[in-house]
């Protein structure tokens, strides 16, 4: 901009664009206003643990390096990081670890396309860049003193295994907790240490089930509503949370509503590609709305009242 | 406001005066034709022109932009800053500013401002100029008409032509004219041939236009019927509709590496929801798989989506993607049938 002069630390600090403001910075930015200065631009962090779940999908840690970036990064459950590998492009990816892990992004990866199979081949230590966290999440405090159901169908326990380590860290805040987790068969099954830990809990009732079993399965077998008619539910009381393929939506929710859970009491969290994440790139719209920044979890309600949604 | 008379005659003037400071884009004649492109003299400025082939969007939110540069190795952002030229487009029109009204609300407004789009918003001076209807014109269907903020400087033709009146909205440009013409106050005389025109243009826009001020309601009510597949049927998913427009702002973000790898530009370009891939996600799946889904996207966010959201219709009639479409598929097509299901 003419005119504008920055000094070499702004210049630094600002590295992509000036705009207006940014030449009268008198101090030095705080990670809110570094992120701030231009949303679009990734900021490293190292990959520090990488875990195959299955033949598909990785669940990578990361942590972002600059220290006032990690501590600008407040994550609720159910949003997602945009997460950027230079030269080969950037997509958005649900954060599955949970808001009480501080100073750690986690992201379960399935292998699909370019960018995945790239993220895949991945060791750690390698640099990736985040922008982030964007969407609105699980109504977390809403959902606290209350039951909560969580289904999820396939890759869809990625997101929202962020609102159960929540729930799971702060055990004595939640009343009734259920989780349903259906796969397509027994390799597609994820988080399985730790499916053992919340089976082993008294005060987690979980329920995993596959629809095409093998022979050394000994779990449920079948669509998740499958086990809805043995779930003990208290309508007035329980939270829904959904998130699994686009044609599992329908048949969960007509569930949950026969158990009678209210329409603004089922939240379901919606895959759109989330190109820019602030409401402008159009690409995750939804009707009139924007999954990444409406969403991309919406309540039954309001997803009745977007044209196109389900 | 300020409201100021000029001499049509001082007009040149003060086109060459702001290319002293400015770079100045306006509309210039290409074949039978008009579009916005950068002008070294007035003479080739044509002020009464109909309607430009495209809108000048393009001015705030370039088909393509760099984002920043990057170093594959390095793994992260470049250093730079990125210089953005002062500029004026003179001669836009209602419609169109109301256009950019409508971008700020999505790029300039809400909790993520867009530093490109408003340090080039903030860079450029906006100078309207008043217009007559063409055949495809429907800006007063929804007030696009009448352009109240969102510009620097608004000429208004009035009279025999021979004046303007000039309403000055920024300090900026209202200073540089001051020192480039001879300001004068509007008379009665003055305030009466703005009146006469106001009505003359009211009375110019085309009859067959429909007019239909429900329609966002009507489209809620038949988002199912079968009129979208036979508007599916006829669209060629070619996206004309989109670049064409002066409200639609979707991009699409990618990277580009130098051809050594080691260093590469991620950009934002210019993208339509019409286009088959638009709304497809990981794996494969599309949201919007066939044209009907996406034309009717497309329809619904222009003239029923956007209103649920800031109150105000997302087409501003210009009527572009009426010549532009191939499939005679348009808001106006839309309207019509629209109208035409309020009777039965």
């Amino acid at each position: 901009m003419p005119g504008t002069r920055l000094s070499a630390r702004e210049r630094e600090l600002l590295s992509t664009i000036e705009s207006h403001p940014l030449g009268r910075y008198k101090r030095p930015l705080t990670g809110a206003e570094m992120i701030a200065a231009n949303p679009y631009r990734p900021w490293p962090a190292r990959i520090t643990s990488i875990q195959t779940l299955t033949e598909y999908e990785k669940l990578f840690e990361i942590r972002l390096i600059d220290e006032r970036i990690r501590e600008a990064f407040h994550q609720r459950p159910g949003q997602f990081v945009e997460v950027s590998i230079f030269g080969v492009g950037e997509v958005p990816i649900s954060i599955t670890g949970s808001p009480t892990k501080q100073g750690f992004i986690e992201i379960c990866v399935r292998r699909a396309g370019k960018f995945t199979t790239k993220l895949h081949s991945m060791k750690c230590g390698d640099i990736v860049g985040i922008r982030g966290p964007f969407g609105r999440g699980f109504p977390i405090d809403d959902m606290r003193g209350h039951d909560v159901l969580c289904v999820a169908g396939g890759l869809g326990i990625a997101p929202l295994r962020s609102l159960i380590n929540n729930i799971h860290d702060e055990r004595s805040d939640f009343g009734k907790v259920t989780i349903v987790y259906g796969s397509k068969s027994p390799a597609d099954v994820m988080f399985r240490e730790q499916l053992e830990m919340w089976k082993a809990r008294q005060d987690f009732d979980l329920h995993v089930t596959v629809d095409n079993p093998t022979d050394d399965w000994d779990g449920e077998v079948g669509v998740v509503t499958k086990c809805f008619p043995e779930l003990e539910i208290d309508p007035a009381e329980t939270f829904g949370a959904i998130c699994g393929p686009p044609v599992m939506y329908r048949f969960v929710v007509d569930a949950m509503r026969e158990k009678g859970i209210s329409y603004d009491n089922i939240y379901m969290s919606f895959e759109r590609h989330m190109k820019c994440g602030m409401g402008k790139c159009g690409h995750c719209q939804i009707g009139h709305q924007y999954a990444c920044i409406d969403g991309p979890v919406f309540n039954y309600w309001e997803a009745m009242n977007i044209q196109g949604s389900m | 406001m300020l409201y100021r008379v000029i001499e049509a005659s001082e007009l040149p003037s003060i086109i060459e005066g702001f290319m002293e400071s400015y770079e100045v884009v306006a509309p210039v004649k290409r074949g039978d034709r008009f579009v916005f492109d950068s002008v070294s003299s007035a003479d080739e400025v044509e002020l009464d022109y109909t309607t430009t082939v495209s809108s000048p969007k393009k001015y705030l939110l370039p088909p393509e932009e760099v984002l920043f540069n990057f170093d594959v190795e390095g793994n992260d952002v470049e250093e730079s800053v990125i210089e953005i030229k002062p500029r004026v487009i003179f001669g836009v029109h209602a419609c169109d500013i109301n256009a950019f009204n409508r971008m700020d609300l999505v790029y300039r407004s809400g909790k993520y401002p867009d530093p490109y789009y408003v340090a080039r918003r903030e860079k450029t001076i906006i100078v309207g100029v008043s217009c007559m209807p063409t055949d495809t014109c429907f800006c007063n269907l929804w007030n696009s008409d009448e352009a109240r903020f969102g510009y620097d400087l608004f000429f208004t033709k009035i009279g025999d032509g021979s004046k303007y009146i000039v309403s000055i909205v920024s300090v900026e440009a209202g200073t540089l004219l001051e020192s480039l013409c001879d300001l004068k106050y509007a008379t009665d005389e003055d305030r009466i041939a703005f009146r006469e025109y106001t009505a003359r243009r009211a009375k110019a826009f085309n009859p067959d236009m429909p007019d239909i001020k429900e329609v966002a309601m009507l489209m809620d009510t038949f988002h199912s019927d079968p009129y979208w597949e036979e508007l599916g049927d006829r669209c060629l998913s070619c996206t004309a509709c989109a670049a064409v427009c002066p409200s639609c702002f979707c991009f699409d973000i990618a990277d580009f590496v130098a051809p050594d790898g080691t260093k590469g530009t991620r950009k934002r370009l210019w993208d339509s929801c019409t286009s088959p891939s638009f709304a497809r996600v990981a794996g494969g799946h599309n949201f919007r798989p066939r044209a009907m889904h996406r034309v009717r996207h497309r329809m619904y966010h222009k003239l029923n989506g956007f209103q649920s959201n800031y109150d105000r219709m997302l087409c501003v009639g210009c009527g572009r993607c009426i010549k532009a479409c191939k499939a005679n598929i348009n808001p106006v097509e839309v309207l019509k049938f629209f109208e035409e299901k309020e009777v039965q």
